[in-house]
């Protein structure tokens, strides 16, 4: 039990929490690692040394699977799951990298690059930027097919809040600051409303967060890899969304 | 472009706000800080925040600071900027001349529970060795001086038994007169996990707080009892315990003195206490005492969190007692998961009890009638220490009131805000010959000063914390002090300044004196809470790395000792006149007397105290929600406007007190516990009358 909460270590991310079990080894890339039972296949990448790209997993909240940049290969599965929903079982042999994987972690990097705008990522520091140093993409050709497909990027900017920001057209909803809103601090006042494509982070009944039940905790701020929530004292002269988007 | 400005240091330090005492990293560019940003290895809230300690920090570098020392000989005289050497010696030079005219014992001190550890023990070393008396005292005074007697009284220590971890392990949560949601904010996101794991959430007080019901997290049982019944209650809990013969034989047997025991059963037994008796003076169905009492002591992990909803009355000690009884019944002590807790409001509110600034203890509270304590004192400090116990705070001010006490030295307190009854507090300082302050800012308090020390805050200054779970954290400087001194360095100057030499190059050193007197913290050095991040004491050669859980083998006063805590009803009594009863608390977005939350951003949620009351109460006399109110009592009145809430019943109103100019403490009673002069903030009757014309905000009346 108190593994989730004492294992946790400043500056890494071990992209699930932390659990108490009994030792389970596998490989990662030929690296044998023990981890306790319970544990992901990304906490166990981590911990042998193996980095794995990821933007909607964090240690701090239970693994969820919806960014789909962890994919891993495991001997003797199909397809390509996602590291973070996929627990560690014993002898399993996990490869963290190889020519289809890059493709397809590339391939998922460039649908979000595609509804992100293109100003904000030069000397951004967020855990998207470092994402995209690890998947190797950082924006879409010129000509890419992408760039002609619909956007959020006229969505919503709430700064209603004193101290930080939403800005629609950095988030790819990746449900983290729900996921901390519930789990974390226990509010529940973040949602995603919508379906697919439609789908929006909003706080309480589609209210501005300042109206909403939002307690301002910062843990959807803390939680948040693409600065889509993001103090305002970060930026001194005022916060202005980026006026180009890759579309 | 909206790219963010990226800190160029982050430096981990202890949130300034509540007893919580979160890990946060600083995180500076340009010597600025940008941002605070919770600290994934604090052991008190493991990467979690609330909107205070996240985001209202800007309060350090508010145009209000004081930044230069000043004074004055009257305090109709403006004040002249003078340099630290002239303050420090103008100031004691007051006090020794009042000494000499008045007598030893007419100056006195007062530390704050927003100041470190060291400076905390600093100031009674001032008393002690500067003035050469024991006048001095914190201000748990007014919050939790009946913890510390409460707890000691049956389990030997008074402080939390628990870390806040432990209550991940509790099948059963008791929360007594608190509401950590908006209190204790960090702590309250533990425990609705707790609640979402399973555990049962029972919650005993007057309002429908949000503890009571939120999403995924509701209380069991409820007791919404009428303020002042808290220790009729807890006996009517306890009378179901014993007449049921739901408590732990053999708990009590092993750890606890068995004749106590019994004696206590035979007093709480009583029929008095039946919740059929009780219940409608408590204003409670007796079956959900019943009900209360059965799952508390079913267990199998019971654990009991308390905040000044059971202190602040005028039984408070006997209430907190109540709870010691109650534990150690049900043989809910000394494991994981189980416990008793108290919640406290200030950062260092746990240091101040601890770090011997009270008029009759010096740290680890040890007496100063006994001669073996005074001579480790004597002996570390060379010099004869006075073995006759000062004056507690409101005594200072009584004397004051009557002549014969002349001077004080204030550290970081509001007293003309935040003690009771404020006309005695302003017409004890205006008796005073020499008051000094030491503050962010000029206060209600500065206003009758002579001497006004600009303090440092806690962004300013290093040394350490100790938390409502004893955990003792670094506070570490960002920013240097606006006025070029830390606290620590000012009381050392003041010391100094009244003759006594002496010497310290870092706070480090002080901790290290406090080791060197203290068994409690005889292992505790700035290198130990560097190397593991914070420790809780005890911490000596038999715990190198401190204590998560006390009471595990037996009780620092050896057997359990269960009190006697008959029912003694408030004297504040309602009448025709004054028909409902006012209660006071906080608020998440602001912090206390408001000094620090009133000067940021976070007024966005509450820019003002407001006045809670029901649908009923507010029909009765024509209000509508946002009128504006005169609250009255018998004791003041004043004006604000009201909030028609479900969160209170009938007969019960409720108000916040963090805005100087609502006055609350103007209104509320001048009771205090019969055992610590805690004020019984959470009961005064009142009456409350729409006002038609803006007048006179606040009146005092005597």
């Amino acid at each position: 039990m108190w593994s989730e909460l004492r294992a946790l270590r400043d500056g890494i991310d071990l992209g699930t929490p932390p659990r108490d079990g009994e030792p389970v080894t596998l490989s990662v890339d030929g690296i044998p690692v023990t981890v306790a039972a319970g544990s992901s296949v990304l906490l166990a990448a981590g911990i042998a040394g193996c980095t794995v790209p990821k933007l909607c997993a964090s240690d701090t909240l239970e693994a969820f699977g919806s960014c789909r940049v962890c994919l891993v290969e495991i001997e003797g599965r199909r397809g390509y799951p996602a590291s973070c929903t996929t627990p560690v079982d014993e002898g399993m042999q996990v490869r963290t990298t190889s020519d289809m994987l890059a493709k397809l972690r590339r391939g998922v990097i460039e649908l979000y690059l595609s509804d992100f705008p293109e100003g904000d990522i030069d000397g951004g520091w967020s855990q998207l930027n470092t994402t995209l140093d690890q998947v190797g993409v950082h924006r879409l050709a010129d000509d890419h097919p992408y760039r002609s497909g619909a956007n959020h990027q006229g969505g919503v900017l709430d700064m209603s809040n004193p101290y930080f920001v939403f800005d629609q057209a950095k988030c790819i909803v990746c449900s983290r600051c729900v996921r901390a809103c519930e789990e974390i601090q226990g509010t529940f006042a973040l949602t995603i409303d919508g379906r697919g494509f439609g789908s929006t982070v909003v706080a309480g009944q589609n209210e501005s967060f300042l109206e909403s039940d939002c307690v301002s905790c910062g843990a959807c701020v803390q939680a948040c890899p693409s600065d889509a929530l993001i103090e305002k004292s970060l930026f001194p002269g005022g916060y202005e969304r980026a006026d180009s988007s890759q579309a | 472009m909206p790219i963010p400005v990226k800190p160029d240091q982050s430096t981990i330090t202890t949130c300034a706000y509540c007893g919580v005492g979160c890990g946060f990293k600083a995180e500076t560019s340009g010597g600025q800080i940008v941002r605070m940003t919770p600290w994934k290895e604090g052991k008190a809230n493991h990467g979690h925040s609330c909107v205070k300690g996240r985001f209202a920090f800007d309060y350090y570098r508010h145009p209000d600071r004081v930044r230069s020392p000043m004074i004055r000989v009257s305090i109709e005289d403006p004040w002249r900027e003078v340099s630290w050497d002239e303050a420090f010696a103008h100031a004691a030079g007051e006090l020794k001349r009042i000494q000499e005219t008045y007598g030893s014992g007419s100056v006195g001190a007062v530390s704050s529970s927003r100041c470190t550890n060291e400076e905390i023990y600093l100031m009674q070393k001032f008393a002690r060795v500067g003035l050469r008396n024991n006048n001095i005292d914190n201000c748990s005074r007014i919050c939790h001086s009946p913890t510390q007697f409460g707890l000691s009284a049956t389990l030997g220590a008074g402080a939390a038994s628990q870390h806040f971890d432990s209550i991940l392990r509790s099948d059963v949560i008791l929360v007594v007169g608190a509401n950590p949601t908006e209190g204790h904010p960090v702590f309250g996101s533990m425990m609705k996990r707790s609640v979402r794991r399973g555990a049962n959430l029972l919650v005993i007080d007057p309002r429908r707080t949000e503890t009571v019901d939120s999403p995924h997290c509701r209380a069991s049982v409820h007791l919404a009892l009428r303020p002042g019944t808290n220790v009729l209650v807890l006996d009517s809990i306890a009378h179901v315990v014993v007449t049921e013969r739901l408590y732990d034989e053999a708990f009590v047997r092993a750890r606890c003195d068995w004749d106590d025991f019994e004696l206590w059963m035979s007093q709480v037994g009583d029929a008095r206490y039946s919740p059929d008796v009780v219940g409608p003076e408590a204003g409670l169905e007796p079956d959900d005492i019943r009900e209360l009492a059965r799952r508390y002591a079913a267990g199998p992990n019971s654990t009991i969190y308390y905040g000044l909803g059971v202190t602040e009355h005028s039984q408070g000690s006997t209430g907190v007692m109540c709870l010691g009884n109650l534990a150690m019944a049900c043989g809910m002590i000394g494991r994981e998961g189980v416990g008793v807790n108290p919640l406290r409001g200030q950062g260092n509110v746990q240091g101040g009890s601890c770090l011997g600034s009270w008029p009759h203890m010096f740290t680890g509270y040890r007496f100063v009638t006994d001669a073996a304590t005074r001579a480790v004192f004597e002996n570390e400090w060379k010099i004869d220490l006075d073995g006759e116990p000062g004056l507690r705070l409101p005594n200072m001010f009584d004397a004051a009131v009557a002549g014969s006490f002349k001077g004080l030295y204030i550290q970081g307190e509001d007293p003309v805000q935040s003690d009771p009854n404020r006309h005695h507090v302003e017409a004890a300082l205006r008796n005073m010959e020499c008051v000094i302050v030491q503050d962010l800012y000029e206060t209600e308090t500065t206003k009758f000063a002579h001497v006004l020390l600009p303090g440092s805050s806690s962004l300013e200054k290093n040394g350490t914390f100790t938390n409502a779970e004893r955990r003792v954290s670094m506070v570490r400087k960002i920013v240097e002090p606006v006025a070029g001194l830390e606290d620590w360095e000012i009381t050392v100057g003041m010391i100094n300044a009244m003759g006594y030499e002496l010497k310290y190059d870092h706070p480090s050193e002080v901790l290290d004196e406090i080791a060197r007197t203290s068994p409690a913290y005889s292992g505790m050095s700035f290198e130990l809470i560097e190397r593991v991040g914070s420790v809780q004491w005890p911490c000596n050669t038999a715990a190198p790395e401190g204590t998560e859980v006390l009471h595990t083998v037996t009780f620092p006063r050896g057997k359990g000792s269960f009190m006697l805590t008959e029912y003694v009803p408030t004297k504040e009594r309602v009448d025709d006149r004054f028909p409902l009863l006012l209660t006071t608390g906080r608020i998440l977005s602001q912090y206390n007397a408001g000094t620090q939350t009133r000067r940021t951003a976070n007024n966005a949620w509450y820019d003002d105290d407001v006045l809670d009351i029901s649908a009923d109460d507010a029909a009765q006399r024509g209000l509508r929600n946002g009128d504006r109110v005169r609250v009255a009592s018998r004791y003041g009145e004043t004006e604000l406007s009201i909030t028609v809430s479900g969160r209170v019943h009938p007969g019960v109103v409720y108000t916040t007190f963090h805005f100087a100019h609502t006055m609350v403490n103007a209104v509320t009673s001048d009771l205090n516990d019969w055992a610590t002069n805690c004020p019984e903030y959470k009961v005064t009757a009142v009456e409350v009358t729409k006002v038609t014309k803006v007048g006179k905000v606040t009146k005092v009346t005597s």
